[in-house]
């Protein structure tokens, strides 16, 4: 059966293939310019005491190439559209289920190789493109602390091999439940995007409780070390009542880094808004306020990572057991 | 007593049906095919011969009734697979592979493989290996389909309407094919079409369905003997019904023809009796009047 798997794709490898070869020889030579850019300024940065400016002062990449980067988040969707929703769906509408079906092994064997295959070869691909952006966004991460940030979480580490896997076992059950390939292809675009807005937004940020941690608007806020993910800032009250909280929406206005809330203010601060936030910020601290973010640690990036690829990978085995089913019980 | 008879039957079912939602594709269908017969599946469009081939070769489940082939319920086993060939009628292959391709892949996946007679009828019939099956001719890829099906030496061969897409002769080198293959020995086919003609070439066996039922199964020359045509001056007919079956009654102003079953003799002798030929038969069984069941057999190339 490997051997068919392999002559009905293999044009399909090929192409897959070059554009990651083209994909990482672009992301090779950029991803050296940087990391010697990066070191460069380190070492003279060092020199002069103005490492602490860096983030600010020091652009690593191109716009072509960052746009490039944050278009990989649509691999595993494309994985799933070209190999995943056909993969059973055509062989329905062309018919050649009944002659594979015809040959003696089982439909359990057909599904298994072809499925099989795809799945491995989607993962490959995803963790290879993962690997490359990851290594190539090595500078980024320790100059904006970025990896953990949405966006950035998704399309690097091991997460792209999850959402491969997802993508690929939606468009097969996807396929197989509807035996079109059109219909198929555009209901797996639908789902798995929804699913992983969902998941992206609403769940990660509660795959561990966060951690809490208060600031004075008057110093520098001492606010946690390396690449955390912010998952909230507010404002607290002199009652230590929270006033303000992101979720209520509205306005924000950044202290440090941190955006906070500033929903209900005090009226007599709000008029200093508008004078930057040093003076607003003294407004707020003299009358009692303090900030109050939610946030998870830089060391919980690979846990997240972990959960998050596991819940795809559940996602994926069940969709691939409700294909097995359906091919194992229904007509041809 | 001819010893095939004596072998199991190839198939036997037994009240077989088949239902889609509310719509019945096949009801109560008991029949026999007896092992080394090449059967005529005939009937009109729509008439339940796709879903009793495909209950056969296990594509499809039956939802009531038993089907027995080879002694066995049709299954996914690769025993059972092995010894089944079967051809749908869309004639699916893999259109971007080669015929090559195609014999490649089935050595992979059968444990009885005669590769080398495929290459060898291909090529004696000129049909290119090496070129993607969709560019070929509907002839071909027939051609390539049944060879395909051959070369796992199945006992069983079921094939849907396979020449209803073919020009005359392609549809002889396709019938000549398969009765090479029947020649060789230990092969049963089950071979449905509209077209009652070529059938009889070749068919020593026939299975009539219409309307989701089976009419008539058995031994071409045992049905055909069971039948008779009478011709007589128009009158009552309700003498003839005591003791034959009346199939279907023709009438014009002045004459009756008519197709009765069983072989008690006719007391009347108004009555002309003349034996029936199987495409006479199929008509009588198929259509009341004749011309819509002539028109409905000779349509080629549309679903059933």
């Amino acid at each position: 059966m490997t051997w068919l798997v392999w002559r009905q794709h293999r044009n399909q490898a090929y192409v897959a293939a070059a554009v990651l070869a083209a994909f990482a020889v672009l992301l090779l030579v950029t991803g050296r310019q940087m990391a010697s850019q990066y070191q460069s300024a380190l070492t003279s940065c060092a020199a002069g005491h103005t490492c602490g400016n860096l983030a600010g002062s020091l652009t690593l990449s191109t716009p072509v190439m960052s746009l490039l980067v944050t278009l990989t988040v649509v691999v595993p969707c494309l994985l799933g559209v070209f190999w995943g929703g056909p993969l059973v769906a055509r062989e329905f509408e062309t018919g050649t289920t009944q002659f594979a079906w015809m040959q003696s092994i089982t439909r359990g064997r057909w599904l298994t190789a072809k499925a099989g295959w795809a799945l491995l070869a989607a993962a490959v691909w995803a963790g290879a493109v993962s690997a490359l952006v990851t290594w190539w966004s090595g500078p980024l991460n320790a100059l904006n602390n970025q990896n953990f940030q949405p966006g950035q979480f998704d399309i690097q580490g091991i997460v792209p091999i999850g959402y491969a896997l997802f993508a690929v076992a939606l468009g097969i059950a996807v396929g197989t439940l509807l035996r079109r390939t059109l219909p198929a292809l555009a209901i797996t675009i639908g789902v798995f995007t929804f699913l992983r807005l969902v998941i992206g937004q609403d769940l990660r940020a509660h795959y561990l409780a966060p951690l809490t941690m208060t600031f004075n608007f008057l110093h520098p806020p001492a606010l946690p070390k390396g690449s955390y993910w912010l998952v909230s800032g507010g404002l607290v009250g002199p009652g230590g009542q929270v006033v303000s909280n992101p979720a209520h929406g509205g306005p924000s206005i950044s202290f440090g880094g941190v955006p906070v809330s500033i929903a209900n203010v005090p009226a007599a601060c709000r008029t200093l808004l508008f004078q930057g936030p040093h003076e607003f910020g003294s407004c707020l601290a003299a009358r009692g306020y303090y900030g109050l973010i939610t946030y998870q640690p830089a060391d919980r990036y690979w846990t997240f990572q972990g959960i998050e690829t596991g819940i795809f990978v559940a996602l994926a085995a069940a969709l691939i057991a409700v294909t097995a089913v359906v091919i194992l019980r229904r007509d041809a | 007593m001819d010893p095939l008879d004596t072998a199991p039957p190839a198939i036997e079912t037994r009240g077989l049906a088949k239902r889609y939602r509310k719509v019945t594709a096949l009801t109560d269908c008991t029949i026999t095919v007896p092992e080394g017969r090449i059967s005529a599946l005939i009937g009109p469009n729509g008439a339940g011969k796709t879903t009793l081939l495909r209950l056969l070769s296990g594509l499809a489940r039956p939802s009531g009734g038993e089907v027995r082939v080879l002694g066995g319920m049709p299954r996914q086993e690769p025993a059972f697979l092995a010894e089944i060939g079967f051809v749908a009628q869309e004639i699916p292959l893999y259109r971007r592979l080669s015929a090559g391709d195609h014999i490649a892949a089935g050595t992979h996946l059968n444990p009885r493989w005669d590769a080398a007679s495929v290459r060898q009828r291909l090529k004696s019939l000129d049909v290119p290996l090496g070129q993607a099956v969709g560019t070929l001719s509907g002839g071909q890829r027939a051609q390539v389909a049944l060879s395909l099906t051959l070369a796992k030496r199945p006992r069983l061969l079921l094939l849907d309407e396979p020449v209803a897409a073919l020009d005359p002769l392609a549809r002889r080198q396709f019938l000549a094919t398969l009765a090479d293959a029947v020649a060789a020995g230990g092969l049963t086919v089950v071979l449905s079409s509209h077209l009652v003609a070529d059938l009889e070439r070749v068919c020593d066996h026939l299975i009539l369905l219409a309307a989701s039922r089976v009419q008539l199964c058995g031994d071409i020359d045992t049905v055909l003997a069971e039948h008779r045509v009478l011709v007589g001056p128009r009158k009552d007919t309700t003498a003839i019904e005591r003791t034959h079956r009346l199939v279907q009654a023709t009438h014009t102003a002045r004459q009756s023809t008519l197709l009765i079953r069983g072989r008690g003799p006719i007391a009347d002798p108004a009555w002309e009796s003349a034996d029936v030929g199987l495409e006479e038969l199929v008509l009588g069984y198929l259509g009341q009047g004749a011309p819509p069941a002539i028109a409905h057999l000779t349509t080629v190339g549309e679903d059933s």
